[in-house]
This record gives structure tokens, C-alpha cells and sequence, in this order.
């Protein structure tokens, strides 16, 4: 729940306290109805709980090779955990560093470059910090100031070129990455209304996509002359857009979908796979809505992930719970092109209150890292037969 | 919110623009009274600059414009629309009364948004421009490329001093903290706002003190040249014509102020150096609501006063659409300081986007000289943190807000309907220097009668008292610190 930046902590939808979706929910419903036979089939276990920092845990970011866990608070650090095993499923995780000093307000975002060599670290403070971790040194090597207010998100695209940063004063910045940790302001782009929450860029294309408390998706891309970057499409379709805040976006493996989630209760899933660049013809190219995942969040959706390993979608929410979703195979009942989804698991309280940051674990299928306002981070792992769903 | 101020004053403003629900919480003086309604009115000021009473609702809080900028260049999104629609109708009113004398000085930039507008040549557009203000009761019709000399060859020597001065080859008498390069161009009022608002002490030790040529022309007229007219300085009324609304906010500086004695008594009366700004859109906005048949004016002599016209009836002037500062100072450096003469355009090197070039001059194997052009806030902020973080190989950047440099300015004419941004700001380029001769600016005989008569010579101590001015870090208020909460 956000409230450090004075935004309302109600979303305006009126629930009855003990709405429960465990029983009677659409899981079961999708038994009976469309006889996918997905039902509930999966459960996580605790792996273990990772205590330390002194505030709530805004977001957690795995290593890609899945050895480091990063994770970011509101006591103004990041932390980085590893697994005494090379195991992820056993329950020695302890932490290794603290990366304090580097901001003065609360860390909201951390990232790890692809090659596994740097950490971002987005703030309150309107500062990015960029540590490098080299063997056991961590030593921050850049800040990178200009936005006006509070930075929500940073991510890294696939190349590690490219650095993207968003915050509450409405804009996404692109930083070049150039040799010698330096970062060159590439673009400043504006176009949102409202404060921006959340970037991410596609798994192979240099595309990039917001999301904002205005309540739309951008999507934004090069040029064509390849001298700035501009907003190529705008996914807020009234009707088929969200109708309240987006918290949080996330490509599938090969970039062809994306998921988001929202204060609206729902996800949206939405096809991405149409090359944008093709601006050849009459028509332009467009990404398009492509399925809403709705009836199984009581509360704003925090937070979404779409597991690069095993195809299923992760979402943390602000009833505390992490709810799994996984696509629904051979769907007489959908329309051509479109596809359904299932809620294959449900973690009641994974943490005591809110759940800001759900992230599948890069390599082992089965790992899933949860970070709370309790202040704690969860490691998970999924039990059940994942061939089933994956 | 305006969108037309530049994009470096609107993303550092982004915080302190207030909603028309809103008001500014500066109060002033006596008027303690809570805001009813949003409404921000302007106060009038004994100076009558930029201000316009509204009606007198429910005595809200009186916030002038320049107050603004000193809080910390706050501009509510109520005076925006203010300062757009206020500027021609004081402009006409003041024609209509008939108390104080216009002029009006013309930027090139506006002379070719008009003429490209009206498919003419820029002599062409001058000259129809001159029929219709002085048909209006404007008194002269000037031209900035003639102060834009003047500042140019002050800061051509304010740059060259600074070089010599790092390089360990000259002493500065004239200043007592020694400045050290590298140095940022002043002209772009939109930058300037933006350092001083975000930057503070340390970018703005870097900024050239040297005027723009708005206010270049502005301390001309009003400090020298009133004398030739005729006109008592607190008797004239200057108004400028820009391409960009950022025009407005320097013009309303309060180190743009100078004193004079009044009439009256002995008590000193501030007069600014410019009065008004309207942009190139306001004017055609006036021509079109006149209904003026612009193509069949006739074309008036040019006032030659203070107008780059050479004998033969040509326009002259410097390259680049933004005042020129890299290719003046460029030239003047290589051959002042290295004996190297530079003709014909200079070799830029485009770097990362076509508003970020360079251009370098080599002497004895090695690079002695770095000179960049950069335009639009992505640039602005390359230059700033490679500033900040001591890694800044430059000896001189034009630092301009807008991509694309003054040309594109956001009170430049937009483009037609069949046509692109882009196809427009080839058009204004090729317009802005077709039939245009350029000339070195320390051959401009109105300029050198200048400091013959007045300045005595550049960087003289009246050429530093009135051609140059200083920057101040500009603090966020309370108010605005409340306001972002």
C-alpha cells in the first residue's frame, strides 16, 4: 500500500469484508464450466522467510543466473541474499550485503542488468543508484538525477544498452549505458498524466512499456530515424483498457503477451505480438487486448510476473495474498486468437498485510520470491505437477 | 497547463504548475485572506509589466509575475493563458492611447516563421511587417540580428578571456573570482530558468553573463539610443517579437530593470528594458483577427537605426537559427587565439542526436578547441551531469530548450495543414537565410558606432554594468514545497 507520496489508499470499491474466493471462486466455477480440469492443482510452501530489513520490502529482483536476490525497502537499503546451497529450494538463503548510503529516501525499485554485473536501485529520492557487483566488492559507480520527484521503477532491456526510469513527475527517462559506468540521458519522455508506476521493457525488442496511475499502458519505441523516441501506442481503450491505476506489467518469454495488473481487481492480458516497427502499409501494426483475468483479486493487484521457465503468472496483492495463474490449453469456448486463464494456486496471507512484489526465479521453475509490507521477503516453492499447467 | 513554454521550463516547473482548482499559496503584503476560489490574479505594479487586473471576485490571493519567478519560477496555469492572451491587448491598448511611444524589434527567428507563413522572402516580410505596426502608431520597426551582433562580440571576448585565463595567459582585472570554462550560452531563457531553478551554483557559474539580444536591444533603445528618437525612456513602450513564449518570463526579470530620475521628482523610476513579448503566433493571430490582407501591404523602408540592412538593401547576419554563438565564437576563437581564418561552414559532427553536434578545432596536433550545440532537455541534461560529475570536455555549448534550436521555438507559426514539422523547419531555415548575407557581426557599422559613441569597447566597464547581467539559484518555496506534497 503506497502512501509516502500522499495517494489515496482506497480504491473506491466497495467489497463485503468476508468476500471469499477460496470456496466459491471462479477456480471452481472453470472446473465445472469450460471442464479445463485445471481446478486449484498447485500449492506453495514456504521455503523460508528472510528478516532484516527495518521497513516494508517494495520489490525484490533475482540475478539472472537466479544465485543473488536483491530486494529494496523503505529503510533506505537494498539487501542482497544467496543460498549457502545451489539450491534455491533449501532453506539456507542469508544476507550477504547491505547497500546503504545510497539514498536518503525509501529504495522503491532494484534491477540487475542482464549481464549480472550491475544493480540499480531506483528512490524516493528522485535518484537512480547504479552499484556494481564484482565478486565480493559492491561499490556504486553512478547516480543518475533529473527526475523532478519520486522514481518508481527501473529496468534494464535485454542488451543491458538501455536503462529506463519512471517516477510521479508523469515521465519515462531512457539512459544510454555507455563502457565506464557512464549513463547518458537519452530520451525524456512525457506523454502519461499522472504519476507513472512501473516500466519494462520487451524480452528482445529495444520496445519499453509504462504504466501509470492515469490508468494506461504506453508503449514506446524508437524512431524511425532513430533520432528520439516516442510513444508508438497507448493501451487505454475504454472498456478494454483498465479503469483504475496499473501497478505493474510483464512480457511472456518470447515478448508475444503481456500481463497487467491493476487497483481495478483485474489482470489484463494483451497481445503483443504485432511488430510495431512495421510501419509498411496502410495499417499500422497495433498491440491489442487480448483477455481479462477478472472475479479473483479482492483487493489492487501490486504486483505481476509471467515466469520466463514455467509460463505461469504470479500476482501480489493487497489482500496479502499470491495467486497463480496459468493459461487454459485447448479452450473450445474462446474466440480465435484469444485465450483464457485459471487460478491454479492461491496463498492466503503469504505475507500479513500487503504483498508488493512477486518474481518468479530465472531458471528453477518452481521459485517463486514474494517481498511485503510486513518487511519480510518469502522464498516459495510451487508443489504440484507443473506439466499439468506449464 | 500552456503547453507552449519550452520543455525545460515545463519539466522543471512540472511540480509548481497549479491548476485553475487551485491557487498559489505566495501571499503577499497585507492580503491574508485564504483563497475562496482558485483564482490568481495579477497585481498592478507602479511598472505596468505583464499585468492585468480580472474582475474583483472574492479578492483572491494577488500574485504578480515576476514575484513568481523570484518564489521559484512558479507559473500557475491561470497566468499562462494570461501572459498568451494579455500581451496583444495591452500592446493595442497602448497603441490606442497614445501615451507612450512603441517600437517594436523583430527577431529574425519571427521574420521567418511570418515569411515562411506567407511565402515571401524576409525582406519582403520585414518590410510588410513595418507598414502594418507603423499603420497601427508603432513608431519603429527594429531588427535583433543588430543586437544580436553586440552580444555576440561580447561574448566572443568574454569567452576568449575565460580561455586565456584557464590557460594560464591572461590575468582578469575585470572580475575578482576567476570563472573557469566552460562556458554556456545565456541567450535561451528557457535554460537559464531551468539552471537556476534546478541547478543552482553549480551550473550557473558556467552561464555567459552576456545578455540576450532581446535585452541586448531592450538597454539599447531605453539607455542610448531614446536619445535619437527623440523619446524620453519612460516614455517608450518596447515590445519584442520572439519565437518562444520563454521570451515573456526573461523579459520580466528584475535584473532587467535599470534607473532613471523621474519626471516629476527626484524620486527614481525602473523602467525595463523590454516591455513586452509577442510571440511570432500572436502577431499573426493580430494580423488574421484584423483581417489584414497581409500580401497586398505595402513593403516601407526599413527603420536602418537599429537594422542589420546593409547599403544595398540586403539583410545581413550570422549562421544558425538560434543566434549563432558556437559559429561566431568558433571562428573569433581560431583566429584570435590561434591566428586559424575559418570560412565557409563549419565541419559539426553530429554526436548522439541531430540536436547534439559538435565541432573541434586542431593546432599542432592537438584538439585546442571543443565547441557543442545543444538542444532540447535530453541534451541540456547530458551537459549537466557530465558538468556535475567533472567529466565535461567542452570549452563552449549553445545551450538552447527547444529541439531543433530557436527556429522551432513554441511561439513559432504552426505548420500548414498538408505539411509536416519537419518539412516546416527545413522551410524556416532555408527562409531564414535566403537572400540573408552573412557577416561578421564585428563588421556591423551600427554596432561599432555603438561603442564608439557609448561602450567605448567590449567588456568596458559600462559594456559589463549594462550588457551583462547575473543568475540567481532560485529556491523551491514553502508554498511549492507544500504544493508537491
Amino acid at each position: 500500500m503506497e502512501t509516502s507520496s500522499g495517494e489515496p489508499t482506497s480504491n473506491g470499491f466497495v467489497k463485503p469484508p468476508d468476500f471469499r474466493r477460496e470456496e466459491s471462486g471462479r477456480g471452481g466455477a472453470a472446473v465445472e464450466s469450460n471442464g479445463h480440469g485445471l481446478g486449484m492443482g498447485l500449492t506453495l510452501r514456504l521455503v523460508q522467510e528472510l528478516e532484516g530489513h527495518s521497513d516494508r520490502v517494495w520489490s525484490v529482483s533475482w540475478s539472472p543466473s537466479g544465485h543473488t536476490l536483491a530486494s529494496c525497502s523503505g529503510d533506505k537499503s537494498c539487501r542482497l541474499w544467496e543460498n549457502l546451497t545451489t539450491s534455491p529450494s533449501s532453506s539456507t538463503w542469508r544476507c550477504q550485503a547491505v547497500l546503504e548510503g545510497g539514498h536518503t529516501r525509501t529504495i522503491r525499485s532494484c534491477g540487475w542488468s542482464p549481464d549480472g554485473k550491475l544493480l540499480a536501485t531506483a528512490s524516493f529520492d528522485a535518484t537512480t543508484a547504479v552499484w556494481e557487483v564484482t565478486g565480493g566488492e559492491i561499490e556504486n559507480v553512478a547516480t543518475l538525477e533529473g527526475h523532478d520527484n519520486e522514481v518508481k521503477s527501473v529496468a534494464w532491456n535485454s542488451s543491458g544498452t538501455y536503462l529506463a526510469t519512471c517516477s510521479r513527475d508523469k515521465h519515462v527517462w531512457i539512459w544510454d549505458v555507455q563502457p565506464g559506468n557512464e549513463f547518458e540521458c537519452m530520451s525524456v519522455l512525457s506523454g502519461h498524466t499522472q504519476d507513472v508506476k512501473f516500466v519494462a521493457w520487451h524480452p528482445t525488442k529495444d520496445i519499453l512499456v509504462s504504466a501509470s496511475y492515469d490508468n494506461a499502458i504506453k508503449v514506446w519505441a524508437e524512431d524511425g530515424d532513430g533520432d528520439d523516441w516516442r510513444c508508438v501506442q497507448t493501451l487505454a481503450e475504454p472498456g478494454r483498457g483498465h479503469c483504475s491505476t496499473v501497478w505493474a506489467l510483464a512480457f511472456d518469454k518470447d515478448g508475444d503477451r503481456l500481463v497487467s495488473c491493476s487497483d481495478d481487481l483485474t489482470l489484463m492480458v494483451w497481445d503483443t505480438s504485432a511488430d510495431l516497427a512495421d510501419l509498411s502499409g496502410s495499417g499500422q501494426a497495433q498491440w491489442k487486448h487480448s483477455t481479462t483475468i477478472s472475479g479473483y483479486h479482492d483487493r489492487t493487484v501490486f504486483s505481476v510476473h509471467w515466469s520466463r521457465v514455467n509460463g505461469l503468472i504470479a500476482s501480489g496483492a493487497a489482500d496479502d495474498c499470491i495467486r497463480i495463474f496459468a493459461e487454459n490449453r485447448e479452450d473450445s469456448s474462446a474466440l480465435p486468437g484469444e485465450s483464457s486463464f485459471s487460478m491454479v494456486a492461491k496463498k492466503v496471507k503469504a505475507h500479513s498485510t500487503d504483498v508488493n512484489c512477486v518474481q518468479w526465479h530465472p531458471t528453477d521453475p518452481r521459485i517463486l520470491a514474494s517481498a511485503g509490507d510486513d518487511g519480510t521477503i518469502k522464498i516459495w516453492e510451487v508443489i504440484g505437477d507443473l506439466s499439468l499447467v506449464g | 497547463m500552456s503547453s507552449n513554454f519550452s520543455g525545460a521550463l515545463k519539466l522543471a516547473n512540472l511540480n509548481d504548475f497549479i491548476a485553475p482548482s487551485q491557487a498559489c499559496v505566495v501571499t503577499l503584503s497585507k492580503n491574508e485572506k485564504p483563497v475562496q476560489k482558485g483564482l490568481v490574479q495579477l497585481q498592478r505594479k507602479p511598472a505596468a509589466r505583464f499585468d492585468q487586473t480580472l474582475k474583483d471576485t472574492d479578492e483572491p490571493v494577488r500574485v504578480t509575475l515576476h514575484d513568481c519567478l523570484a518564489c521559484s519560477g512558479c507559473i500557475t496555469s491561470a497566468e499562462t493563458v494570461m501572459l498568451e492572451q494579455q500581451s496583444t491587448t495591452e500592446f493595442l491598448n497602448r497603441l490606442k492611447s497614445g501615451d507612450s511611444a512603441v517600437i517594436v524589434s523583430l527577431s529574425p527567428q519571427s521574420r521567418a516563421s511570418l515569411a515562411s507563413h506567407y511565402n515571401l522572402t524576409a525582406l519582403q516580410a520585414f518590410k510588410k511587417l513595418t507598414t502594418y505596426f507603423k499603420s497601427l502608431g508603432v513608431k519603429a520597426v527594429f531588427d535583433t540580428s543588430c543586437s544580436r551582433d553586440l552580444s555576440l562580440i561580447e561574448a566572443c571576448e568574454e569567452f576568449v578571456s575565460l580561455y586565456r585565463e584557464s590557460h594560464g595567459l591572461q590575468k582578469d582585472t575585470s572580475s575578482k573570482k576567476p570563472r573557469s570554462l566552460p562556458v554556456l550560452a545565456s541567450a535561451c531563457p528557457g535554460w537559464v530558468c531551468y539552471a537556476e531553478k534546478t541547478h543552482g551554483s553549480k551550473i550557473l557559474p558556467f552561464i555567459s553573463t552576456v545578455k540576450s539580444p532581446q535585452q541586448v536591444m531592450g538597454a539599447i533603445i531605453k539607455r542610448h539610443a531614446w536619445k535619437m528618437l527623440g523619446i524620453r525612456p519612460d516614455n517608450i513602450y518596447h515590445v519584442t517579437v520572439m519565437p518562444c513564449y520563454d521570451k515573456k518570463l526573461e523579459a520580466s526579470r528584475d535584473d532587467f530593470l535599470f534607473a532613471v530620475d523621474g519626471a516629476q521628482s527626484e524620486s527614481q523610476l525602473q523602467i525595463a528594458e523590454v516591455d513586452a513579448v509577442l510571440t511570432s503566433g500572436e502577431v499573426l493571430d493580430m494580423l488574421e483577427s484584423q483581417q489584414v490582407e497581409f500580401m497586398s501591404l505595402e513593403e516601407a523602408p526599413l527603420d536602418k537605426l537599429l537594422t542589420n540592412l546593409d547599403e544595398g538593401d540586403h539583410l545581413y547576419g550570422v549562421l544558425g537559427g538560434s543566434g549563432g554563438y558556437v559559429d561566431t565564437i568558433f571562428r573569433y576563437a581560431a583566429r584570435t587565439l590561434f591566428g586559424k581564418e575559418i570560412t565557409g561552414q563549419l565541419d559539426y559532427r553530429t554526436l548522439r542526436n541531430t540536436d547534439f553536434r559538435e565541432v573541434t578545432l586542431e593546432h599542432d596536433g592537438k584538439v585546442v578547441l571543443r565547441f557543442a550545440l545543444a538542444y532540447g532537455f535530453r541534451n541540456i541534461q547530458t551537459v549537466v551531469r557530465k558538468i556535475k560529475t567533472g567529466k565535461f570536455e567542452y570549452d563552449f555549448v549553445e545551450v538552447m530548450a527547444c529541439p531543433a534550436g530557436c527556429l522551432n521555438g513554441g511561439g513559432q507559426i504552426k505548420p500548414k495543414k498538408e505539411q509536416s514539422a519537419k518539412e516546416l523547419i527545413q522551410n524556416l531555415e532555408s527562409v531564414y537565410l535566403k537572400e540573408v548575407d552573412v557577416k561578421d557581426p564585428f563588421n556591423n557599422p551600427v554596432v561599432k558606432g555603438l561603442y564608439d559613441e557609448w561602450l567605448q569597447h567590449p567588456r568596458s566597464a559600462r559594456a559589463l554594468d549594462i550588457m551583462h547581467t547575473t543568475y540567481h539559484n532560485r529556491e523551491m518555496s514553502l508554498g511549492s514545497k507544500l504544493n508537491d506534497w
